[in-house]
């Protein structure tokens, strides 16, 4: 057998874009940039999914996610967290993932995840717990998640949430958000295949797509979280 | 149900908030008797917080935080990523962590009405996010629209057909769509309103008080 089937399945139910974690809410700058100008076709949806795979989610949220994954205890956890928080230098940004994080940490609790449930009363007693990375740490634990298919499922829920987005804002068509995927299938796979090292410290540099998650609240029309 | 912890207590052992879901097509008056609703219920001692789905502005939620008849802090806006079908029912997970959110700030709130952004008869919440929720359609989209069956309409806990002041001008005969809507529904609850004049709403609220926080 090539693949563990079972883990094969969990992988598919967990990383599908129909998980119900509020995924389709998020569009992590894809619709601010298009209400920019700055995004209107396919090539252009690729270079900032690649941004934010390369510059973002690699040196940052997987980072986090890493370490949350292997933090001994909840309160090793929620530092992590804290981590998160001061390492996310946008409102929106915090705020959005905080948002993701906590709905996907509800999710578990109901599905009755032990450490989501202990993890959830710290995030209820303090505003600034609750990122996405660290929730997904969480969850794939309580999943029975490797880290490296807990990494997996994050940098592709990631994805297909960006490219679903674009095809709902009517920026591609659902054969070039197959493409999309196709080409970011690739890419993720390569990020993938290089483990960081335990001292790496998370750090992201993504300037246009943070400026047009900030600018989210100042813009009339918007349909998006971020 | 959501509001139920694992080991079957009551969540933070008080009783949680009741979730009432209103839905229907665009512009039949959702929003309307939203305002209505309000101070209504708020005459009865009714604790209340609102959740909006806007589908692309914040209209809705500025409108009621704006309108003087509620704290604007318990009202909150959810986004649906332009799908207000699976923001309340196939992912209903922001607007529960939003009615969660309202329930932690405001301790004794006892109802929240969540309104649906504006969508078609195909409309329905999921159980998980709404302990009752009602289906407003107006007798402007056409007499029609009960004998249509969409699941909106056959589903709901309530149908309300709103803007009753408009039936002689659209030529609709109010009674027969009454009694359509009834027929569609196996009888169950079918109210009319009038949301610009404040008609009917006593109803609505009657209702609520039976159904949903059991006062007698
Ligand atoms: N004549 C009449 N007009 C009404 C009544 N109720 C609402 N309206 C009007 O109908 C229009 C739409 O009402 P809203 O309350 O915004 O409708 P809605 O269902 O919230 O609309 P969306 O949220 O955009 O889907 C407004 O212009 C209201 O003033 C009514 O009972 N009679
Ligand atoms: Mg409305």
């Amino acid at each position: 057998m090539l693949f563990d089937r079972l883990q094969a399945l969990a992988l598919l139910q967990l990383g599908d874009s129909a998980y119900p974690a509020g995924g389709f809410a998020f569009s992590w700058g894809i619709e601010g940039l298009a209400a920019d100008g700055m995004l209107a076709n396919r090539n252009e949806l690729d270079r900032v999914i690649a941004d934010q795979l390369t510059r973002r989610w690699a040196t940052m949220d997987r980072i986090l996610l890493r370490k949350a994954f292997r933090a001994r205890n909840c309160k090793a956890i929620a530092e992590v967290d804290r981590l998160t928080e001061a390492g996310t230098p946008s409102a929106e940004m915090r705020d959005g993932s905080r948002r993701a994080g906590r709905a996907l940490l509800g999710v578990w609790v109901k599905l009755e995840g032990p450490l989501s449930i202990a993890y959830r009363d710290q995030v209820s007693a303090d505003a600034r717990l609750g990122h996405l990375p660290i929730a997904q740490a969480v969850v794939g634990r309580d999943a029975g998640f490797s880290l490296d298919a807990a990494e997996l499922v994050s940098g592709w829920t990631l994805v297909t949430g960006l490219v679903s987005a674009a095809v709902r804002l009517g920026i591609i068509g659902h054969i070039e958000a197959q493409q999309s995927q196709a080409a970011a299938r690739g890419l993720l796979g390569e990020l993938l295949a290089d483990t960081p090292g335990a001292d790496a410290l998370p750090a992201s540099f993504t300037p246009f797509i943070d400026i047009a998650v900030s600018r989210g609240p100042l813009r009339h029309v918007r349909m998006f979280t971020t | 149900m959501n509001r139920l912890s694992l080991n079957g207590t009551i969540a933070n052992s008080r009783i949680a908030a009741a979730r009432v879901g209103i839905g229907g097509p665009v512009g039949s008056g959702k929003t309307a008797l939203v305002e209505r609703l309000i101070p209504a219920l708020l005459k009865r001692g009714v604790d209340l917080a609102v959740i909006t789905n806007d589908l692309v502005t914040a209209e809705d939620a500025e409108r009621i935080r704006r309108s003087g008849l509620i704290d604007p802090a318990r009202v909150s806006a959810v986004e649906a990523g332009a799908c207000p079908h699976t923001v309340i029912r196939e992912d209903p997970t922001l607007n529960i962590e939003a009615a969660d959110e309202l329930e932690r700030r405001f301790p004794g709130v006892e109802l929240i009405l969540l309104e649906s952004g504006g969508d078609n008869l195909a409309s329905t919440f999921s159980r998980d996010l709404t302990d009752f929720w009602m289906f407003v359609i107006d007798v402007a989209g056409g007499d029609d629209i009960p004998r249509k069956r969409g699941p909106g309409v056959i589903r709901a806990d309530l149908l309300v057909i709103n803007k009753v002041d408009l039936a002689p001008h659209v030529g609709v005969d109010l009674a027969r769509m009454h009694q359509e809507a009834l027929g569609v529904r196996d009888n169950r609850p079918v109210l009319l309103t009038d949301c610009r004049r404040g008609e009917g709403i006593d109803t609505v609220v009657d209702l609520l008080e039976r159904e949903v926080l059991f006062r007698t």
